[in-house]
């Protein structure tokens, strides 16, 4: 669709802007959303101190601080071709757990939740935390600010500051833990385990016994068959921190297995004229636009792609809870995008066990916690962060400052399944031009599940997530524009 | 009365880091025990979580108001606001998580909110330390402002 032009001046104001351009009938030919993607970044870090980047990159986004904080450590640990000590590995991945409660929590009760715990149809004015602690009542209320708490006071306590860690070195850590700080931290994470379990419960009683919900979930506007990525440890078990990338295909067969070093051999970025955002494609398989199934590259992360895209959990209890999801929504792999929301709650389980595993672990407060650097060169590091796979690569020059550097972040790589998810939504409740009541709903639900993070840390008042769409005839003229939050 | 100033914005992203820059000039003016100046590079819940336990808190952000210039700088109120920071998917806005806190019972949430913010109509997209020369001269008449507010509740001389 050549002939959609948006002005490169407008594309970065309001962010979630939707345009959904209809055909000769009234129904739905296309759908955009833009993404608002900050630039300049290789320019900006060129020539800074190598060492700078784990915290200018946790600045890159308000959202995922942690998550850059260790892809750039790790990409330093290459680049400085040092392997960070045992115990600095599970240091980072205990405060990793830490960073995927806070985070899964918060999507789950605060942003996700509203969806389905007070209900797709429920009103705008009820469809938010508020809502959800109406229903769920003050109780549980408290319960999931203190959980979420627990969350930030362990990524505190291991990286120096709950937001913006500090404490990633290449070869190592800054810092590590006494006797007081693992009892502190077992028993947070021992009650993170306890609410994750019945945050599952509670997903089970609400969501899953209510037929209406399921029958959403399981609904063709909310389907997408695309190939599914995420890291996996050598069991082909989720593992956020370390790992090998894995993709699977659209009948869960691994498809490729790659190290991050390998990453501009599998992954290659599309453009569209429409969009500054870039976006990966699997590239032996290619850009085939903007449709799923086996021949087209797109490929989903995230909670769900990442449980797809591996063969169980590395613990116990979450193990049992990814089997039931597969045994419940017909096997693997589960398409449906709104079980994302499902998948988060296995993880967040999984993060409260992995959390007490390390923390049990004797190493864990040994003082053997950084390794002495190398000499600079390239560096590649990834992770999971909350919102999918997440890759650093840095060129340093031979003092050790940055020449070049690329991101490969984790919302852009659900970009393209993102624009499906939204065009099948629109899809099945525009007709002939007549545009159905919850369209601004049922859309957003359907970008809400992958749990985007737009404007990389802006904040500006007056805020609140905008979203406009803007529908289009045949002759690309306006035809409607509906908005929320402008 | 315990009062925290806080920064807010993203040091990295141009003129949407103006709310730090202003928080560490005042830093050079303001020395007193019961005031605390900081930045925040979040919003939401963990902006909450920040100001929660002290009397007062002033915010100095870039705010993006209809009819006004980029530069203009003015003091608003919390409540003059519909719906209040974390312009991402995210997290929800400084309203919604103060409102979650007193239904669940908080008490400690400070009593006066103060926005100082700094008229920015359009965001920045690209990565860079520098103020842009509009927002950059708007500074010193937010330091001053904010200096004036820390000053209704605190005795000091800078």
């Amino acid at each position: 669709m050549k002939q959609i032009l948006i002005d490169p001046i407008t594309r970065l104001e309001g962010h979630g802007k939707i345009a959904i351009f209809l055909d000769g009938k009234g129904d739905v030919a296309n759908a955009y959303m833009q993404i608002p993607e900050l630039r300049g970044f290789e320019r900006f870090s060129q020539g800074r101190r190598a060492e700078d980047m784990p915290q200018i990159t946790s600045r890159i986004c308000g959202v995922c601080p942690v998550a850059h904080h260790f892809a750039a450590t790790k990409a330093l640990d290459d680049a400085f071709n040092v392997e960070p000590t045992s115990t600095a590995k599970k240091l980072r991945e205990l405060m990793y757990a830490g960073y995927f409660i806070y985070d899964h929590t918060l999507h789950f009760y605060y942003l996700g939740g509203p969806d389905f715990v007070v209900g797709p149809d429920a009103p705008a004015a009820k469809r938010n935390i508020l809502g959800v602690i109406e229903k769920v009542g003050v109780e549980i209320g408290k319960e999931v600010i203190k959980h979420r708490a627990y969350g930030q006071k362990i990524t505190a306590i291991l990286g120096g500051k709950a937001t913006h860690p500090v404490c990633g070195l290449p070869g190592g850590v800054s810092k590590g833990l006494n006797k007081d700080e693992v009892k502190e931290i077992e028993t947070m994470a021992k009650s993170c385990r306890d609410f994750a379990q019945f945050t599952l419960k509670l997903f089970d009683d609400i969501v899953l016994k209510n037929k209406k919900y399921v029958d959403i979930i399981l609904s063709d506007p909310y389907q997408l068959s695309t190939y599914n990525m995420g890291l996996v440890d050598k069991n082909n078990k989720v593992n956020f921190y370390d790992g090998m990338i894995r993709v699977t295909d659209q009948k869960a067969k691994e498809y490729v297995k790659f190290d991050v070093k390998d990453y501009y051999k599998n992954i290659a970025e599309h453009v569209e004229e429409w969009s500054y955002i870039k976006f990966p494609y699997l590239k032996k398989i290619g850009w085939k636009g903007f449709v799923d199934g086996k021949n087209s590259g797109i490929f989903r992360v995230g909670p769900l792609g990442r449980l797809n895209a591996a063969d169980g959990m590395a613990t116990p209890l979450a193990d049992k809870e990814y089997k039931r999801l597969y045994e419940t929504l017909g096997g693997k792999p589960v398409n449906a995008t709104l079980a994302f929301h499902w998948a988060r709650l296995v993880e967040l389980l999984y993060a409260t066990e992995r959390a007490l595993e390390l923390i049990k672990d004797p190493e864990i407060t040994s003082d053997k916690i950084r390794n002495p650097v190398g000499e600079p060169g390239e560096g590649y590091g990834v992770v999971e962060a909350c919102r999918g796979t997440l890759i650093h690569h840095y060129k340093l020059d031979k003092n050790g400052l940055i020449d070049k550097a690329n991101l490969i972040v984790a919302t852009v790589n659900n970009a393209g399944a993102m624009n499906m998810s939204i065009r099948k939504a629109a899809m099945g409740l525009i007709k002939g031009g007549k545009v159905t009541d919850g369209l601004l709903n049922m859309v957003e639900m359907a970008f809400r599940a992958y749990d985007p993070c737009f404007g990389c840390a802006t904040h500006s008042f007056p805020g609140q997530m905008p979203m406009e769409v803007k529908i289009y005839d045949n002759n690309k003229k306006l035809y409607k524009t509906l908005r929320k939050n402008l | 009365m315990k009062t925290i100033v806080l920064g807010v914005g993203n040091p990295i992203l141009q003129d949407d880091g103006v709310g730090i820059h202003v928080a560490n000039q005042l830093k050079q003016h303001v020395n007193h025990p019961n005031v605390t100046i900081d930045e925040a590079l979040t919003g939401g819940m963990n902006l909450l979580d920040l100001i929660t336990g002290y009397d007062k808190a002033i915010l100095i952000d870039a705010v993006n108001i209809r009819n006004e210039k980029d530069g203009e700088v003015k003091r608003f109120l919390l409540s003059d606001f519909s719906s209040a920071h974390s312009d991402n998917s995210h997290d929800v806005s400084l309203l919604e998580a103060i409102e979650l806190a007193k239904t669940l019972g908080e008490k400690k949430i400070p009593c006066d909110i103060v926005i100082i913010g700094i008229v920015l109509k359009k965001m920045p997209n690209e990565f860079g330390e520098k103020l842009s020369p509009k927002i950059a001269a708007a500074v010193p008449k937010a330091v001053e402002m904010t200096i004036n507010e820390i000053k209704n509740y605190v005795n000091f001389s800078s």
